[in-house]
């Protein structure tokens, strides 16, 4: 494996900013090295690290002139594009903090954040974001303008709030040939422990809190990570996760103005997986679902190959395992066995790699939530180095990640430098390091809550193992113990069914009860192909999630699941829901984490219909369109009786 | 599209439409070149001739695959074009006194000329009718020009005599198997990079539009007509060039060597190779050759048995032909380059199906 060239590493000084960062780095590649590269129509086009400097001071100037001030908070929303980066980094560099809002966040999530940030700028992509601006304007009364960057559609729109991003360039570009030492006299005010982001959490239980970072928190967090694995210049990375997660800020801000490499940014949000293998990163940074995504792709598609190539695969997949096992436990691999890996390598992994976008990868890592012992050996096994990250958007992003050579399935890993991790007489994870935040914006109960004497209090439940590798269990309210006193994590069985192809998602219940059920989301594509082959006719996702043959496929992998579970923990029932988790309904989080206080409310008839030993479940639900509109339907679900329980 | 593996990515147009865009392609058309040119030292004459004959045949096939395969113009009398560059090459070094080179390039000229003389009546008619029309082109041309007429030339009654030495490129005689060879693999080389690139250009796009939907392309605003005679042309050229490379690997002319069934078979090398790709022209040209060579290579021993074998050889080689090309035509519609094609996707899209 290839070990980067990387720049000199930059100490960072109590007053080194980001925007401070980028004119250094500016500086240093001028026209000669490509900053980021935008995929339209076919090609990848380049932008320069001088453009990418005088794009943000040109937008930089422009929002000093319609006077935004140090401190002042800007709202940003809309997909990955270097528009948008330039804004935040232009509103950085005039001293601003910066709000950044999930894309398909719904109105009300909007006017929550824009108004509780106290935002005077909304920042939007398009037509889209600027009509959730403007809804919102009249609840958020320190909202003073909506600047889109994307015309299309905006033509017969004539609210005075409203301005383009190029109309704040052209304003910039005037005042900066005016007073041209002004971007820099701007920048050079900046201080490292100013606030840069306020970044809202997406509450798995409450209202989202707003967690303030500072530039250093943001600078020593990339540097400590490239500490453990360094990018170098010549990395390219792709920017598709949402900017509003902490790890996509991490990657794209803090450690590429760091190393200096490239980020890429794709032509779409449906074409993200083809433009991951199309330019084959060095390095991944994604949430648990992108990698289970990826292992559904590849187990549906060897589903459908022809027996030569399934027999193929199935022989390297064992072998890849075996050698993944071995590594894990740190025994030695015998060389028989790294013969076969080789032929392995040779006839599938190489291939696999490539379909996958992870030929060149030297790290992947997975933060946001648990990843299944399964994926994580999957990936292992094809060659893939995967690794866990633990953190939060409190400690800047990410405190504990494994080291090469040393990834254990159910651990996270050992800290980053600088970074203490503690656990307290409760067994609650603290954290300590120069990136811990300054605090909630606007909640000082919650900030004395969470913030003590430095240590960061997580509220997730470890231990440290004799390696000195971190463990979580999962948010402590989200360990679980049985009636009879027996303790169970649902997210670890949660994650295991998910390796099943036609799992999509599943909810795991039997906190205070006396058995372990779980409620599950079929994958309405790969079952759906699986019916259509087996000549099963169905009209729905309702439809099809009930089928008496669909129900039995996925008893068959939750029987798969129960064999690996101690007896108190295994599955006893389960039923297929007649609709997938939806962010937009409230069941998940942006994150894709599952809201179980609300899952618990909302299906309040299905829990007890699976306690109840019944063999069907009447449902009465609603479901709240993506514009909001809501509507009522009545449902049959039929439990089963889950088999190796 | 074509596949390219995970990394290989661009920010210019040019850059994502070259033609070797890896190190793997680029190292197999190296490997490619360094055989094609390496050949003569370690292959004995055999082979060499061989070659020749795979040369020859896609360079005559080069044309109808442009007419037909790109461009949906049937032709049955590509053999005249070649003729006609043969016979123009030939005179302008024997009797004119030009130097071979300038003598083959009026050669080309001229059979693309002539070539679009006989693509005039694709203006008006098509399919079947335009078969016959191009027939025409070879009778006209071959059994009664130059048959009656330009043969008499010179008074060396039915062939033109090219003794060795005759022909040189500036002073370099191409008076050996293997000078032909390499004459030949350059010039094929030359062609097959003209045509793949011509073919991307306006001019190409056209002629596909044409043979798509020739209705379509006028709506579309082609100017059908100039572009199907500019296709004429441009396979006529092709075929002069054929032509050229022909004369100095057998010392003489004879319209004996541009009969109908030359045109027919170059059709079939079409056919057996895949119909609208430069790969098929390749791989017909060496299909049938080849496999010619093989049955002639049965037929040896088996003629101490059967005597009326090496007479019949004429017939049994024709046989051969027709049998290959209704197999073909039941078995492999799409040729040759289709099953490569799909070769290249069952390993590009390991372990997957799709």
């Amino acid at each position: 494996m290839n070990t980067p060239h990387a720049a000199e590493s930059r100490p960072i000084t109590p007053d080194l900013t980001l925007p401070k960062l980028l004119l250094e780095t500016a500086q240093r590649y001028g026209d000669g090295k490509v900053a980021m590269r935008e995929k339209e129509f076919g090609i990848w086009r380049p932008i320069t690290w001088r453009r990418y400097r005088d794009e943000v001071r040109h937008l930089a100037v422009g929002f000093a002139a319609l006077g935004l001030r140090a401190g002042d908070k800007v709202a940003l929303i809309g997909h990955n594009r270097p528009e948008l980066l330039w804004a935040e980094m232009a509103a950085l560099a005039v001293g601003g903090v910066v709000v950044w809002l999930y894309q398909d966040a719904l109105l009300d999530e909007v006017q929550y954040v824009v108004d509780h940030s106290d935002a005077r700028f909304l920042i939007g992509e398009g037509q889209q974001e600027v009509d959730k601006g403007l809804a919102v304007k009249a609840r958020c009364p320190k909202l003073e303008r909506i600047i889109w960057d994307d015309p299309k559609g905006l033509r017969g729109y004539d609210d005075p709030a409203l301005m383009s991003l190029a109309e704040v360039r052209r304003l910039g570009q005037e005042a900066d040939a005016e007073d041209p030492g002004a971007f820099a006299r701007t920048v050079a005010r900046g201080r490292g422990d100013d606030v840069a982001l306020l970044f809202y959490t997406s509450g798995t239980t409450a209202k989202p809190k707003g967690a303030l970072l500072t530039h250093t928190n943001m600078l020593k967090m990339g540097q400590n990570l490239m500490a453990v694995d360094p990018c170098g210049e010549r990395d390219d990375f792709v920017s598709f996760l949402p900017f509003s997660w902490i790890g996509e800020q991490m990657m794209s801000v803090s450690c590429g103005l760091q190393a200096g490499f490239t980020l890429n940014f794709p032509e779409d949000p449906e074409t993200v997986q083809h433009d991951i293998r199309e330019i084959g990163p060095q390095v991944l940074f994604s949430p648990p679902r992108i990698y289970e995504q990826m292992v559904r792709t590849v187990q549906v598609k060897v589903l459908d190959a022809p027996a030569l190539k399934r027999r193929v695969y199935g022989w390297a997949r064992k072998v890849g395992d075996e050698v993944a096992e071995r590594a894990f436990a740190k025994k030695p691999i015998p060389g028989g066995l790294r013969l076969k890996y080789r032929l392995a390598d040779l006839l599938v992994f190489r291939k696999l790699r490539d379909h996958l976008g992870l030929a060149r990868i030297r790290h992947a890592y997975s933060g946001g939530a648990a990843l299944g012992p399964d994926h994580l050996r999957f990936f292992h096994g094809i060659g893939v180095n995967l690794k866990q990250i633990y953190g939060q958007t409190e400690i800047a992003g990410i405190s504990v990640v494994h080291r090469d050579g040393d990834v254990k399935f159910d651990t996270s890993g050992l800290p980053i430098p600088e970074t203490e991790i503690r656990i307290s007489a409760e067994g609650e994870i603290l954290s300590r390091s120069p990136c811990v935040f300054k605090g909630y914006y606007k909640m000082p109960e919650e900030t004395a809550r969470t913030l003590n004497d430095g240590w960061l209090h997580s509220g997730d439940i470890g231990f440290l193992d004799g390696e000195g590798h971190l463990v979580v269990f999962d948010r402590r309210k989200d360990v679980m113990t049985l009636a009879d006193g027996s303790r169970f994590s649902p997210q670890f069985i949660e994650t295991r069914l998910k390796f099943s192809p036609y799992i999509k998602d599943a909810w795991v219940i039997g906190h205070q009860r006396n058995a372990v059920t779980a409620v599950v989301c079929i994958d309405a594509g790969v079952v759906g192909k699986w019916a259509e082959e087996h000549h099963i006719p169905y009209t729905s996702y309702p439809e099809l999630s009930q089928k008496g043959e669909v129900r039995a496929l996925v008893a068959q992998a939750v029987g798969h699941v129960n064999q690996g579970l101690p007896a108190a923990a295994r599955i006893q029932r389960f039923v297929n829901l007649h609709k997938e988790f939806d962010a937009d309904d409230e069941e998940l989080t942006r994150t894709r984490k599952l809201r179980r206080a609300f899952l618990e409310e909302r299906y309040r008839d299905v829990v007890a219909g699976l306690y109840s030993g019944s063999g069907d479940i009447e449902l009465d639900t609603t479901v709240t369109y993506e514009d909001g509109r809501v509507s009522h339907s009545k449902t049959t679900l039929s439990a089963v009786d889950a088999p190796g329980a | 599209m074509t596949y390219r593996s995970s990394g290989v990515y661009h920010q210019t147009y040019a850059a994502s439409h070259a033609w070797w865009q890896t190190n793997f392609v680029r190292a197999k058309m190296a490997l490619l070149v360094l055989f094609v040119a390496t050949l003569p030292l370690y292959a004995n004459l055999y082979v060499i001739s061989v070659a020749n004959i795979v040369l020859y045949t896609m360079l005559s096939a080069l044309g109808v695959q442009l007419l037909t395969g790109y461009c949906g113009q049937i032709t049955l009398g590509h053999a005249a074009f070649i003729a006609v560059g043969a016979y123009v090459t030939a005179m302008g070094v024997l009797f004119w006194g030009l130097p071979y080179p300038l003598a083959a390039l009026l050669g080309c000229l001229l059979a693309g000329l002539w070539s679009v003389v006989f693509g005039l009546p694709s203006a008006r008619i098509k399919g079947f009718y335009q078969i016959m029309t191009t027939m025409a082109a070879q009778f006209i041309t071959v059994d009664f020009i130059i048959t009656h007429y330009v043969s008499r030339v010179g008074g060396r009654e039915h062939y033109f005599s090219l003794p060795p030495g005759t022909i040189t490129i500036g002073g370099w005689p191409v008076d050996s198997e293997v000078k032909v060879y390499y004459l030949a693999a350059v010039l094929t080389f030359v062609c097959f990079a003209a045509l793949a690139n011509l073919l991307r250009t306006k001019v190409g796009r056209a002629w596909i539009a044409i043979r798509d939907n020739d209705i379509a392309a006028e709506a579309m605003g082609v100017n059908v007509v100039a572009y199907k005679l500019l296709a004429f042309f441009a396979a006529g050229v092709l075929a002069g060039v054929a032509g050229a490379v022909w004369i100095p690997s057998l010392y003489f002319v004879s319209p004996e060597h541009f009969q109908l069934s030359w045109s027919v078979w170059i059709v079939g090398v079409i056919l057996i190779g895949g119909v609208g790709s430069l790969h098929g022209v390749a791989f017909g040209a060496i299909f049938v050759t080849v496999i010619l060579e093989l049955l002639k290579l049965a037929v040896i021993p088996l003629a101490e048995f059967y005597p009326a074998l090496t007479e019949r050889f004429l017939y049994l080689k024709e046989a051969a032909f027709g049998l290959a090309i209704v197999l073909f035509l039941l078995y492999e519609p799409r040729g040759l380059a289709y099953r490569w094609q799909q070769l290249k996707n069952y390993f590009n899209l390991w372990p997957y199906a799709y």
